[in-house]
């Protein structure tokens, strides 16, 4: 399989690569990882004329834990297996175990939390954490750098609501507060190389130790166009002690909420059925993960 | 238009003119003649093509040649040397961990990046280490006992 020709640029600031970005409106695509551009490229679903390599650019891949807050900054072109290494997520568990269960060793090495977040996939590994983190981003353009709600980034399979001369710059994450904890679980048929067929991230605050539910976020992937809050399951958790009838009730809320579809992977009977149960596991790994 | 990269493959430095939109796979193979490094999907799947970027086992199908300027690769070609075959493949042969032999180089290489962090893997390890290279001959539990040896300290060549 080919790749289709097309213009290549390497700027080396993200102000050069915003400008070519916009220059060619929806006609220019960035490369990060390529984990996805590439095969999209080959398979002639994706043909821009021009690509703009961000690999060039030493802000993206920045990572650190700053601020009188201590929130995680991650630039977006860190690769997966450089966060896995990087020891400074390990307070963000539900993340992580995404991290981990992302493509393959090989697929890790290449692709960027970035590129997981801009390509929109409903099946995405780390968007539905990041969301229940109440993650940002920061979306640069020539104009300047504006903030962003993870909550309010996906419009659609694909589409999100970066400009055509923004790009996605970095991701914040702020500090958990105490007593909080998360969970990720992915429903797939095989350990790698696999692509969700329902996937789940749940974030739980107590008030106290032993204490009543008081936050809760649980987000659905590959259940709905785009990573999707179980807002009924989160009001049914909050103020009430956590338990196994409880995280049932919720796991019921849940599957209420989702909205998926019957696809060659799994049928959306199927997927509503497993919302309901690994909604219920995760929550046990986010109330397990409170230390 | 050609775009002129330097790279060092197998400790080798090339400067070469490639195409955009060539993939590092094909350079290796058509460019460089190191056929060692398969094709197989050519999509980022199978992990035939596995070469070591930096040290890190990737894809070389699902990257451009013009993104691996200034990057130092080692295909299956680097790893014998003058003594005979690494001690990694060394085990592959021993072990009869080769059968159709199509996914081996990516396996071997796989195998050096885990061994070359975790000299001594457990089986899980192993098994995760070589999870992007899929085996169709589905000979794994010999790739897995020839990778242990390894690190077992068996091989000595």
């Amino acid at each position: 399989m080919l790749i289709p020709r097309f213009e290549y640029h390497k700027p080396s600031t993200l102000k050069e690569a915003c400008e070519i970005k916009g220059k060619f409106k929806g006609k220019a695509q960035l490369l990060a990882g390529g984990t996805d551009i590439i095969p999209n490229m080959k398979k002639r679903i994706i043909l821009p004329d021009s690509l703009i390599s961000l690999n060039g650019i030493s802000e993206l891949k920045s990572n650190s834990v700053s601020g009188k807050n201590r929130c995680a900054r991650i630039g977006a072109c860190a690769t997966v297996s450089s966060l896995i290494r990087g020891k400074f997520l390990l307070p963000y568990s539900a993340l992580l175990t995404g991290l981990e269960s992302l493509g393959s060793p090989l697929i890790r090495n290449m692709a960027t939390i970035g590129g997981n977040l801009a390509t929109a996939r409903p099946a995405a590994d780390l968007s539905p954490s990041l969301i229940a983190y109440k993650g940002k981003a920061i979306l640069c353009s020539v104009a300047g750098k504006r903030e962003v709600s993870l909550d309010d980034f996906f419009l659609g399979p694909g589409k999100t609501i970066l400009n055509d001369d923004e790009i996605l710059a970095e991701i914040i994450l702020d500090e958990l507060p105490a007593c909080t904890g998360s969970g990720y679980i992915k429903l797939g048929t095989r350990k790698a190389l696999e692509i969700s067929l329902v996937n789940v991230a749940a974030v739980i605050a107590l008030e106290k130790p032993d204490g009543v539910i008081a936050g809760a976020r649980i987000v659905m992937g590959a259940v709905g166009p785009i990573p999707l809050r179980a807002t009924t399951a989160e009001n049914l958790l909050m103020g009430e002690k956590p338990s196994d009838g409880l995280f049932a009730e919720a796991g019921k809320a849940a599957a209420e909420d989702s909205r998926p579809i019957d696809d060659f992977r799994g049928s959306a009977e199927y997927r509503r059925d497993m919302v309901r149960v690994i909604t219920v596991r995760a929550l046990q790994k986010a109330l397990h993960d409170i230390r | 238009m050609k775009i002129v990269i330097n790279v060092t493959v197998n400790q080798k430095n090339y400067e070469l003119a490639v195409e955009p939109n060539m993939t590092l796979v094909d350079m290796l193979r058509e460019e460089l003649r190191l056929t060692g490094t398969k094709k197989g999907c050519g999509l980022g799947e199978c992990g035939a093509c596995t070469i070591l970027l930096d040290g890190q086992p990737v894809s070389s199908c699902v990257m451009l040649a013009v993104e691996a300027h200034n990057r130092k690769i080692v295909t299956i070609e680097g790893l014998e040397t003058e003594k005979g075959l690494h001690p990694i493949q060394q085990a592959f042969v021993e072990k009869g961990a080769i059968q159709c032999g199509f996914c081996t180089s990516g396996m071997v290489l796989s195998a050096k990046a885990l061994l070359d962090d975790h000299p001594h893997p457990d089986e899980q390890d192993i098994r995760k280490a070589i999870s992007g290279n899929l085996c169709r001959c589905t000979g794994y539990q010999k790739i897995v006992e020839a990778v242990q040896s390894v690190s077992e300290g068996e091989q000595t060549s």
